[in-house]
């Protein structure tokens, strides 16, 4: 909510924000919940004034109340199902990433996270020719993995160059830059920069964890984040207000630009019960509107070792605890599809 | 567009401050002068100009621009130019074929490998041989580079390092003797022992301030030797194991820590390799100390 200043709407001159900052009203907040009397007495401003002042400045700046059915039509025009490649992963997404909305894929270190995210990138880049935009935030993207993956799919140079053009990779070890880069997208989608020959259809961040678990955390030992505040970014309070941002930032780029965005998340232990579950605490679970965890089966044999099993942990759409068995090593060719209903976890 | 103040890498008490005084998105600060700034915030004049330094530089790249950004943190770059980096950098040969076939060729450059193992298998061993490789010239396959040791449990020995560094020397002389090339017998002119110690920084951190003291100061070192190509830091567990009760600020250390390193790496187009013992304690402690790193070997 803006500051007030002379110029913000009709009706609010100079004086009139001199004469409101003497009594403490700053920002358009202040001025919506003073009491209006009050203020008209002090400030010796008439009432019917400040009233309409108030009135304007509300509908300058509240939200528009929207019809359920003509929500329900814009997202029917504008949604877009984009597939990820991987038959079985697609199967458990209802047919893959949906646009407007955050897709998870959490597991532990190996289980295959970044895989995915070069094989949605791969696909989307060349399949789809849409382009792609990969936010890698702990070293795991290798250019030399794209291309293998894109062999695999055409054996034209050309195209394969092509799909590789598309994909833009941005390398944010830390939140501020990785906020600055989401910031980036906006301003280059507004601007319509006409170098990319497309817009942005999916946005990969892998992973959220690297750049937001230096910042989570206990509130002991103040006087050590004071001193290591420079590699830190001070105490958790703001860390977690942090990743409420970025939390926010997804959510309403997905929505707002029409574009799908997959994350990936690492596993961590619970401290009382020792068992495995995804990391950045509740307050993250509530960000993706689908979650898939990525396990290593049990047995280590040679045609084990590049199994992993899918699960469907939380979806808008699907039941969950649906299990996929997906192989790594042969995305998108040959993989087994077998369908376990499991229980809920 | 509206970004909030809080996304920015601002002070917390100028944070605060400017949130107290009504501005909560970037663009309300985008028109203030740091006279302005600083007379309603009640922040000294070199805050403000710090502030809008910081809230504008990230703001300008919305506005249309027609020159490139002198601020590095835009850099991006589409997967063909990664690519062809890729192509052209090269490994750090480790002198053991099975161990160079399993890595692709060598030790990569611009990632974070990690070596793990029981006390006396010979992660150190191998800490100092690369510390060696990395300074092979090109003409022999090399990346011709320097390195940065740091050491957390006191185990380097520089006697052993002077034999390793003899053997290599050897090594490279038997292969210039096939190939009785001119490049060759000049690299091996300036490839001595003398050159190949006074090409190694090491620094011995004694706990982990110290430690992540030595990684905080890493970005001034290496612009300041731009020929280094290897950090190797042995022991990275080792000083978190012993004084760090609180595990969660544990893991947060050594995630921000891995972090910092990822980047440098990328940055400076470096290897990094950190050291870890495995831990015979129970499972819990041994996953949180290994939950951090998230890297490739």
């Amino acid at each position: 909510m803006g500051v007030l200043r002379p110029g913000l709407c009709p009706g609010l001159t100079e004086e009139m924000v001199q004469l409101l900052r003497s009594r403490g009203i700053k920002t358009v907040v202040d001025l919506a919940t003073a009491d209006l009397e009050e203020v008209a007495q002090k400030c010796g401003l008439s009432y019917k004034a400040l009233v309409a002042l108030r009135r304007v400045l509300l509908a300058q700046f509240s939200a528009f109340p929207f019809n359920g059915a003509d929500l329900y039509e814009e997202l029917k025009i504008s949604t877009a199902i984009l597939s990820t490649g991987i038959g079985s992963l697609d199967k458990l997404l209802d047919a893959g990433l949906y646009t407007g909305e955050v897709t998870e894929i959490v597991g532990g270190p190996g289980s295959g996270k970044t895989q995915v995210c070069l094989c949605v990138a791969a696909h989307v880049a060349h399949s789809l020719q849409q382009n792609v935009l990969y936010i890698d935030s702990n070293g795991g993207l290798t250019a030399s993995r794209l291309l293998q993956l894109l062999q695999a799919r055409t054996q034209d140079e050309e195209e394969q160059a092509g799909a590789l053009q598309r994909i833009q990779v941005a390398h944010a070890f830390d939140i501020f830059r990785m906020l600055d880069e989401l910031q980036d997208l906006r301003g280059a989608v507004a601007q319509q920069v006409t170098g990319s020959s497309g817009t942005v259809k999916v946005v990969v961040v892998d992973s959220v964890t690297a750049v937001v678990s230096p910042l989570l955390g206990g509130q002991q030992r103040e006087a050590l984040f004071l001193v290591l505040s420079v590699l830190l970014v001070c105490c958790s309070s703001p860390g977690l207000a942090l990743m409420m941002q970025l939390a926010r930032e997804l959510k309403t780029l997905a929505r707002d630009l029409g574009i799908a965005v997959l994350v990936t998340n690492h596993m961590t232990r619970d401290r009382d019960s020792g068992r495995l579950k995804p990391a950045l605490g509740r307050s993250w679970s509530f960000v993706p509107s689908t979650r898939v965890l990525l396990d290593s089966p049990e047995e280590a044999g040679t045609s084990g070792r590049s199994q992993r099993m899918a699960c469907l942990t939380k979806s808008p759409r699907q039941p969950t605890g649906l299990q996929e068995a997906v192989d790594i090593s042969t995305w998108g060719t040959s993989e087994q599809s077998s369908v376990l209903q499991g229980e809920q976890t | 567009m509206q970004r909030d103040l809080v996304s920015f890498p601002l002070s917390p008490a100028v944070r605060v401050k400017l949130v107290s005084a009504g501005f909560q998105s970037a663009e309300e600060l985008l028109e203030a002068k740091p006279s302005e700034l600083s007379k309603e915030v009640g922040i000294s004049k070199e805050e403000a100009l710090e502030t809008l330094q910081i809230v504008r530089r990230k703001c300008l790249t919305n506005k249309p621009r027609n020159d490139s950004t002198s601020d590095t943190s835009c850099r991006k770059c589409t997967a063909l130019d990664l690519l062809e980096q890729e192509h052209t950098q090269g490994f750090i040969v480790t002198f053991c074929s099975a161990l160079d076939n399993i890595l692709g060729g060598g030790v990569p450059l611009m990632k974070t490998t990690e070596i793990c193992g029981a006390p006396g298998v010979g992660k150190t061993q191998l800490c100092m041989q690369l510390a060696v490789d990395v300074q092979i010239p090109e003409c022999f396959g090399g990346v011709a580079g320097e390195a940065v040791f740091i050491d957390t449990e006191g185990s380097f020995m520089v006697e052993r390092v002077v034999d390793l560094a003899t053997a290599c020397i050897q090594h490279l002389q038997l292969i210039a003797g096939t190939h009785m090339d001119e490049e060759h017998e000049k690299a091996l002119e300036d490839f001595t022992l003398e050159n190949i110690l006074s090409h190694i920084y090491y620094f011995r951190c004694h706990d982990y301030t110290e430690l992540l003291a030595q990684v905080y100061l890493l970005p001034d070192l290496l612009s300041d030797h731009s020929k280094v190509r290897l950090v190797i830091v042995d022991g990275i567990a080792f000083p978190f194991r012993h004084d760090l009760d609180d595990l969660s600020l544990r893991t947060r250390l050594l995630n921000g820590l891995a972090q910092q390193m990822i980047s440098l790496a990328n940055h400076h187009r470096l290897a990094q390799v950190g050291n870890i013992v495995q831990i015979t304690k129970p499972e819990r402690m041994h996953s949180t100390v290994s939950n951090h790193s998230q890297k490739h070997i």
